[in-house]
């Protein structure tokens, strides 16, 4: 007969704690390698990739895309998902083309015309995060939902003619450059090194990632969730509404589908990137190496000679991918997918 | 002395929860809502209670009726297809691409095509384990980029518009073909889901999964069932647009996405899964459809649209969710 301290002797010893990786870890590590490789692979195969006006083209088509990803990525990490990108944006940019000079109005606001827009489009994000906190909508379809609410604002204010931007600022963000890539590239730089600022050194940004990796843990340690989820969304709306602005700098007018599958490929830039859809994972720095990844492939595509049509299906293709690659590890965990 | 403690016998009945007077009227609400809008729109405009607006507004609700119906299984098991309007987009190109040379075959080749397509998407998602809205939010993106390529990003015209003319028959002089259809969609789906094992398979994923699967559903068949259902319900309502516009075009059903998902959630089946049918879809999409056609009678004008769609997506979705599945909502 075995004694109880015998048998506390034979009790199988704790599993092994699993410790915080040192250094740098392939998730971390992979997506600047595979821009570096798929950069190489594609000035190999075209000249015309190779070139530096053709780098120059690439990073100022990144732009707009790297500023609709630092919103996302704030949404992302905190576990949420957000489709409002295309709505939002499509509202900024009709507004601000109605208010800085213009053909449609006598208005001239300049700076204050591109504030108003952003602040609409922050609007518009802190109200799918409101539905989100206060109604319980999940996040996919309160954005869905706000998303169709901005396209709808901006095909009212649209009203059948459009309004075409004579403002020299907003003309010049789009034509005038500076070290040899133009002023909306810089803007973007800007809006990634806020961006990494806010997630690194603010109270937002620290709970934002705490939000995506437990927020039950958070709550029962005494943090009010919910405004910093509206925070989040409102911070994310902000960054479509300029992204919206951009836009319309590069058009020379408004239009309501000026953010058209941005949600989509800003969503493909931040997985690539390495931010986990789940949340927790990832960040601004990762979502912007995943924009080059994306805007390289775009154009080394057409540079080699595909049809640009393929563009999304690509994307989607990429997004699939990248989601089941970081699910894979983890799948006999979660045994239930929604 | 220690009288043993003995545990109250259970009572003989079983405590089964009625639904109170207020649950049964909710669960009437699309309905409710359906004869109030049709009333109120009757009273504005009194020509718009007439036979021949009646028919108007019913055949435009059939392919959104077709699509709803698909993907209201999809929800009924608690995920989601956002890829039925793109995939419907495509199936249209498809159906003016083959007709010349599949000539009375085509219909099934474009059903089975989209429901080969649903199959894949749902094995992806059962196999990968990948969240279905990011699954079809993928393939909403990839069905768009193939459909442009195929179709040379343009519109491409029925080359033999009497292939699909049966749909714009009239059934009786009245029923629009192309709605009874939609209605027959709707009733084999009811009939199969209510007769077989599968309403309750599909019910018992949609409420709990882990327990339906431990209870020894085949989850797994029954998701990918559910997306080859939407799939192929994609390819129907694609017929139907066609056989309305006499073209297929790349982006034809785009837009019907929104009013897609606005009516299976009017229609007050839970976005969280379990609780809804397929008939109340019908009910929604009907909604839907009144609301689109009656705006401009009141006076408003259809840009608001948009509007609409979004906050009633977002309304019908807080009343309908099953609060007591989400402790944490992403």
């Amino acid at each position: 007969m075995t004694s109880p301290a015998e048998a506390d002797t034979e009790v199988v010893p704790p599993a092994r704690r699993p410790r915080p990786r040192r250094g740098v870890s392939l998730r971390d590590a992979g997506p600047p390698i595979a821009l570096v490789v798929l950069f190489g692979v594609f000035a190999a195969l075209s000249p015309g990739f190779r070139t530096v006006s053709n780098v120059q083209n690439v990073l100022d088509a990144a732009a707009v895309l790297a500023v609709v990803a630092c919103g996302i990525s704030f949404v992302l990490m905190t576990g949420s998902i957000d489709l409002s990108a295309p709505g939002i944006m499509g509202a900024s940019a009709i507004t601000v083309a109605l208010l800085v000079a213009n053909n449609r109005n006598d208005n001239d606001l300049g700076l204050v015309g591109i504030v108003v827009a952003v602040g609409l489009a922050a609007a518009l994000g802190c109200l799918s995060g409101l539905a989100l906190v206060l109604l319980k909508v999940p996040s996919f379809m309160a954005t869905l939902g706000v998303s169709a609410v901005g396209l709808g604002v901006a095909t009212l204010l649209f009203a059948g003619v459009q309004p075409n931007v004579t403002d020299p600022l907003l003309e010049g963000w789009a034509v005038e450059r500076f070290a040899g890539l133009a002023h909306l590239t810089w803007i973007a730089l800007a809006c990634v090194l806020v961006a990494w600022a806010v997630q690194r050194y603010t109270r937002l940004g620290r709970y934002a990632f705490a939000i995506g990796g437990a927020e039950e843990v958070l709550a029962l340690s005494g943090v009010r969730v919910a405004p910093y989820k509206v925070a989040v969304f409102t911070l994310a709306g902000a960054f479509y509404g300029l992204a919206g602005v951009m836009v319309t700098s590069q058009l020379g007018a408004g239009l309501v589908q000026a953010g058209k599958g941005y949600d989509f490929a800003a969503i493909t830039a931040a997985v690539v990137g390495g931010t986990l859809l789940t949340g927790g994972r990832g960040g601004i720095l990762h979502s912007t190496v995943g924009v080059l990844l994306v805007t390289v492939l775009t154009n080394g595509l057409v540079q080699v000679g595909v049809s640009p049509y393929w563009q999304g299906g690509v994307q989607g293709l990429i997004v699939v991918a990248a989601v089941a690659a970081a699910v894979i590890p983890q799948r006999r965990r979660n045994q239930v997918t929604k | 002395m220690s009288t043993p403690v003995l545990a109250q016998p259970a009572p003989d009945t079983p405590v089964v929860a009625r639904p109170t007077v207020g649950r049964r009227l909710t669960s009437f609400m699309p309905l409710i809502a359906l004869v109030v809008l049709l009333a109120a729109l009757t009273v504005v405009d009194p020509g718009f209670f007439t036979l021949s607006s009646l028919t108007a507004a019913v055949r435009t609700a059939a392919p959104l009726v077709v699509l709803a119906a698909g993907a209201t299984v999809v929800v009924l098991c608690g995920g989601i297809d956002l890829s039925i309007a793109a995939l419907c987009s495509l199936a249209t190109v498809l159906f003016a691409l083959w007709l010349p040379d599949l000539g009375a075959v085509t219909l099934a080749a474009v059903v089975a095509a989209t429901a080969l397509i649903g199959l894949l998407q749902g094995v992806a998602h059962v196999l990968l384990r990948i969240p279905s809205f990011i699954v079809t939010l993928g393939g909403m993106s990839i069905y768009a980029a193939i459909a442009l390529v195929v179709s040379d990003a343009g519109p491409i015209p029925l080359s033999d518009r009497d292939a699909t003319h049966w749909l714009t028959l009239y059934l009786a002089g009245v029923l629009p073909m192309a709605f009874v259809v939609a209605l027959l969609v709707v009733g084999v789906v009811s009939l199969v889901l209510g007769l077989t094992p599968l309403g309750s398979w599909v019910r018992a994923i949609g409420y709990s999964e882990s327990a339906a699967r431990l209870a020894g559903s085949p989850v797994d068949l029954v998701k990918v069932g559910a997306f080859t259902l939407s799939g192929a319900c994609a390819g129907l309502a694609a017929v139907m647009l066609v056989s309305r516009n006499f073209s297929g075009s790349p982006t034809m059903a785009d837009n019907l996405l929104l009013p897609a998902v606005a009516a299976i959630v009017v229609g007050g089946t839970a976005i969280t899964g379990g609780h809804g049918s397929v008939w109340r879809s019908l009910a929604g999409a009907l909604v839907v459809t009144l609301l689109r056609v009656g705006l401009p009678i009141v006076g408003v004008p259809s840009a608001y649209e948009q509007i609409l769609y979004g906050a009633i997506i977002v309304a019908a979705v807080a009343l309908t969710l099953d609060r007591s599945k989400l402790l944490v909502i992403k």
